[in-house]
């Protein structure tokens, strides 16, 4: 409840605390902080080949190098380190285990095999490069293709057929219902690897601090209470003992929301040679390590009826999960995520998917931002124009025919998943309305043949999971992630008001937001509230940031605990007005009584009682303080959704795309700050845009990767984003607190189907089927000589 | 990303600099803007014992307008260059192709020499020195001497310097009277290398003819090629669409091409083809272009 009078902090665009000293460079991130002077810091050894036996490793000119410390190998670092072991509580999955430095054999390039620690990360890095190893380079399985088959290399030797995880599922009336259809339209769609590329690489500072032999652990991550409880059990170091403050983060999108192996050699060699250590990545070192994403294959049959409305659905999903389960989220995430959201915002009764994720020797795959959405919606929202193409039906009314319908709301679709609230079919009215898609239709059926110039239009309607509580993950088997998120609210004896939030910011401006949502529902001023998170050693528990559960999660635990503390604060404040406590009411840190609003007194006068600084005692049966915490445990998910609709421009003779027009009608329930989540949509969208047509991690057939240079990996820049026209419909969740329903993928899932969509469009006339990201010029030339090839031969 | 241990120098006359070289020869490089050395040294690609910076020598930071060309010498900024009135009103295709060269902030700290004598395969300056003729002149302990651009170019990231010389200025000549000239290029994304580009400039006669055309091109493995046939086809024609077109088809057929994950072969020759038939339709229609730029 918002007192009546207050004014709303929540949906005002309200300045960001973090700007000014981001955009003065002020921001302190890893490597600003001022190490002691007898820090040492670490270089790691990598594996040239993606799959090889190590026979032997000499570090002995490594050790020699004047500077140098020490140098460890898997070996050592066994007496006092447990490997990583992903445990994931789902049918068909099967555990790997990971050193934090290879053992015998590597399974990846880049993974590491040995580390320097040395007085400067020169001498390190030189260092690195004096360890010979001796390896015997054995077959590697590098495409995802290639490791999906009864005679691939074995990444694991106890992983059959590299068979990492498989799940199968069938709604009853699935069979009946597809082998009645009238026709079946089916496709396979190929999405290509990439990776979060957080301007900031990782690293870790681990200090010790000798009296009470504890360790301060600052890392550059999206989950600090997560890696904590990891640091100690690999360690076997008491979780108390352990205090993890994450500083600014320079962008995480998922990247950072796994825990790494450095994180514990860096934390394990602090405790070890009881030194501060200091470890920073540096690009190379986070392309070939950190995770990748989205190397999938989704295989989709439709059975259709004469109207384009799909009567049943099947997706077959093959995922590539790299050489390892990453910690927490495993293998399984994508592979369960693309095969569980495809549904999304349609009304589909029955449906079935096989799912599995394929080990290989790459770099282990992981939740960027979007998990397997972006991918799950191009195949699904690909496909819906396959359906309009293949009965002549326009694609905006094929997905008009078989989105869910407003008043089906609340529904419970195909998997049992409750949808409380939405606004798909208002949405996509109006993004055609404002992209003029029915004008651009026109337009478009008047182009000739000999145009330079060919343009088409894309659509992505989706649905988004968000804010997922703990029911949400024990669905997926993760039950190493809580899903409850946290808020502690003191009243200090001045009256002002501090808030520490179980999350940790790479970016999402959270002092601005839980400011808001505080002021609010506790009717205290935004600018009394300090706002504070990021250090396990003051904020509590929680699952901390990512999956777009921020506001969903950290809103809702913010809210309950304001409703817990503004009735102590009620009480105290009816006992100093003598009122009844129902006629009180809290207003901008202020008190009154509704009924004589002349009356009141403020926050101060009240937190002075409270923590006993007046000659006024606590009213009896009050204790001291003012101070709560509460969890909150989010509903299975919260269910943003929104529509894409993207014009391109495909030059005919050099396919090169520009993107025209963009439109985003986004609806994300209630918006706590309309400038953050408009920033979020643009952000994502700007990734999205460089997932659909540039950015590709390249692996060669020996698994070398060939572009882990920024130069080589590209990602688009400013003259590649169009302006961004964004609306917002605001249909508040019923099922999560505060209405809120989470921002941050919505704009990257929507982008890559959008932009594929209308390059696709595009393309059509030419005959050229696009299945396949990134979208780049060379790639689209030649489908279109290809089918230019296969009329050519036809008429001949 | 830390480079490999290296000596730093860093002299305040063209004589030092020339002395250092003399002493160090093939151990040491030239620092001038540092754009594309750094960050080859810091991935350890590069990593020379010594690094001289020129930074500290006024005497090489002019940009001259002569008669026979405008200079630049070792130190001229890029976008200085770009920004240069001389260079803006009588070197027309070098302007066009700086505002393709990186960003703003490498063009503030890169030189035109530095480019030039790193020779990248994908970069702008070297299709232009090659288009345009230009005169290199590098200087040793021992004396300078002029080098043809043809003759500068060796390879890719190879030049034709002694391992004691340094790239002291660059003279470009004035595009003669009745020119037009035209820089396009195009790749995966609108910034950063491209997948290919061409250089071109046309002298028109009063007639309306092509009395002489300069064309270079590149598109990958190997440095900027200039595409000669092409030019003896086009002198004496009529540019048109169907000559533009059949030119661009003969500079595809001459020119080395590269395949790899940016692009395959075959897309980069056909590229090739597009663009030089387009930058010959702009300077026959008189269009200006102005690239975006950042």
């Amino acid at each position: 409840m918002i007192a009546q009078g207050h004014p709303r902090s929540i949906g005002k665009h309200v300045p960001r605390r973090e700007d000014p000293y981001l955009l003065r460079g002020e921001g302190r991130f890893l490597d600003d902080i001022a190490e002691p002077k007898d820090t040492l810091f670490l270089s790691f050894a990598m594996s040239p080949h993606a799959h090889a036996r190590i026979l032997a490793i000499r570090t002995d000119a490594a050790s020699a190098l004047p500077g140098v410390v020490a140098v460890y190998t898997a070996e050592d670092m066994a007496r006092f380190v447990k490997p990583i072991r992903t445990v994931i509580e789902i049918q068909g999955y099967r555990a790997s285990s990971r050193m934090v430095l290879a053992q015998d054999e590597v399974r990846f390039v880049g993974e590491h095999v040995a580390v320097v620690v040395a007085e400067d990360p020169y001498i390190a890095q030189d260092a690195a490069e004096l360890i010979e190893v001796d390896y015997e380079p054995l077959p590697a399985a590098v495409r995802l293709e290639e490791a999906d088959s009864e005679s691939a290399p074995l990444v694991h030797e106890d992983i059959p057929r590299n068979v990492m995880f498989e799940a199968a599922f069938a709604s009853p009336d699935f069979q009946a219902a597809f082998e009645s259809a009238e026709m079946i339209v089916s496709e396979t769609f190929r999405t290509g690897r990439v990776a979060g590329v957080p301007l900031e690489p990782r690293g870790c500072l681990a200090l010790l601090d000798h009296v009470a032999d504890s360790l301060l652990f600052y890392t550059s991550t999206q989950i600090p209470h997560l890696a904590r409880t990891a640091l100690s059990e690999i360690l076997d170091f008491p979780e108390p003992r352990i205090r993890v403050v994450t500083p600014e983060v320079g962008g995480g999108f998922g990247t950072k929301a796994q825990f790494y192996t450095e994180e514990v050699v860096t934390a394990a060699l602090a405790l070890n040679l009881r030194r501060p250590i200091k470890w920073v990545q540096d690009r190379r070192e986070e392309l070939l390590t950190s995770i990748h994403a989205r190397d999938h294959i989704y295989r989709l049959e439709a059975a259709i009826d004469g109207e384009g409305r799909i009567k049943a659905l099947r997706t077959d999903l093959t995922t590539n999960a790299g050489a390892y389960s990453s910690y927490p989220f495993g293998c399984t995430l994508e592979a369960t995520g693309g095969a569980r959201m495809i549904v999304g915002p349609y009304d589909i009764r029955n449906y079935a998917f096989h799912t599995r994720a394929i080990a290989t020797h790459t770099c282990p795959s992981g939740a960027y931002r979007g998990v397997a959405q972006p991918s799950c919606f191009m195949a699904i929202e690909g496909l819906m124009d396959r359906i309009g193409r293949k009965l002549g039906i326009d694609p905006a009314t094929v997905r008009q025919r078989n989105l869910i319908r407003s008043e089906q709301l609340p529904y419970t679709n195909v998997l049992g998943v409750r949808y409380d609230t939405g606004s798909y079919e208002e949405c996509l009215r109006r993004a055609l309305e404002r992209v003029d898609y029915w004008n651009f239709r026109k337009r478009q059926a008047e182009a000739r043949d000999d145009d330079e110039v060919l343009r088409g239009i894309g659509i992505c309607c989706f649905t988004e999971v968000a804010g997922a509580g703990s029911g949400g993950w024990r669905v997926r088997g993760l039950t190493k992630v809580p899903g409850f998120d946290s808020a502690s609210i003191k009243v200090e004896p001045t009256g002002k008001v501090t808030l520490l939030v179980s999350q940790a910011a790479a970016g999402q401006g959270h002092l601005t937001t839980f400011a808001q949502v505080l002021a609010d529902y506790l009717g205290v001023k935004v600018e009394d509230v300090f706002v504070s998170e990021g250090d396990t050693a003051t904020a509590p528990y929680g699952t901390n940031t990512f999956a777009s559960r921020g506001a969903v999660a950290a809103g809702g635990a913010v809210i309950k605990a304001a409703q817990s503390l503004r009735q102590k604060i009620a009480r105290i404040a009816a006992f100093l007005l003598d009122v009844d406590v129902e006629r009180v009411e809290l207003t901008e840190s202020k008190a009154i009584d509704k009924e004589n609003p002349e009356k009141s007194v403020d926050f101060r006068q009240v937190a002075q009682i409270a923590y006993s600084m007046t000659s006024v005692a606590l009213p009896q049966g009050e204790s001291f303080g003012l101070e709560v915490v509460e969890m909150y445990d989010p509903p299975l998910a919260t269910w943003p959704n929104a529509v894409h609709a993207v014009v391109v421009a495909v030059d005919r003779r050099t396919a090169k795309v520009s993107i025209e027009k963009y439109v985003v009608v986004h609806d994300s329930g209630r918006l706590i700050n309309p400038m953050i989540v408009d920033g979020q949509i643009h952000g994502g969208i700007v990734q999205g845009i460089g997932e659909a047509l540039m950015e590709q991690i390249v692996y060669d057939e020996d698994g070398q990767m060939l572009n882990a240079n920024l130069l080589d990996y590209l990602m688009p820049m400013a003259l590649d984003v169009p302006q961004i026209d964004i609306s917002h419909i605001e249909t508040p969740s019923i099922d999560a607190l505060g209405g809120f329903k989470g921002v941050g993928e919505g704009g990257v899932i929507g982008a890559v189907p959008a932009v594929t969509n209308a390059v696709a469009d595009a393309l059509a006339r030419t005959g050229a089927n696009i299945n396949r990201l990134p979208l780049r010029p060379s790639y689209l030339l030649r489908e279109m000589r290809r089918r230019q090839l296969a009329v050519d031969g036809d008429r001949k | 990303m830390k480079p490999a241990p290296f000596e730093f120098r860093a002299p305040v006359s063209l004589d030092g600099v020339l002395e250092e070289m003399r002493e160090h020869g093939e151990a040491a490089r030239i620092l001038a803007g540092g754009q594309s050395l750094v960050p080859l040294m810091n991935l350890r690609m590069l990593q020379p014992s010594v690094l001289v910076s020129i930074n500290h020598c006024k005497e090489l930071s002019y940009i001259r307008a002569e008669e026979d060309g405008l200079v630049c010498g070792a130190l001229a900024r890029q976008w200085d260059v770009e920004h240069d009135q001389v260079a803006i009103q009588r070197c027309p295709l070098l302007v066009q192709a700086l505002h393709h060269v990186g960003a703003r902030s490498n063009r503030n700290r890169g030189t035109v020499c530095g480019s030039l004598a790193h020779a990248d395969p994908l970069a702008e300056l070297p299709a232009v020195a090659l288009a345009l003729d230009a005169d290199m002149i590098a200087a040793s302990s021992t004396g300078r001497r002029v080098v043809p651009a043809r003759e500068f170019f060796v390879g890719a990231l190879e030049n034709s310097l002694r391992p004691d010389e340094i790239l002291e200025a660059v003279r470009f000549p004035y595009a003669p009277t009745g020119s037009r000239s035209c820089f396009i290029e195009l790749g995966n994304r609108n910034h950063g290398f491209a997948i290919a580009g061409v250089a071109l400039e046309v002298t028109f006669g009063e007639d309306g003819r092509c009395r002489r055309a300069r064309l270079a091109v590149m598109g990958g493995e190997n440095i900027a090629k200039r595409a000669s046939d092409t030019e003896v086809a086009l002198a004496g024609s009529i540019i048109d669409e169907a000559a533009a077109r059949e030119a661009g088809r003969l500079t595809a057929s001459l020119v080395d091409v590269a395949g790899d994950f940016h692009a395959d072969a075959a897309y980069r020759r056909e590229l090739v083809a597009v663009l030089v038939e387009r930058a010959l339709i702009q300077v026959a229609s008189g269009a200006a272009g102005r690239a975006r730029s950042i």
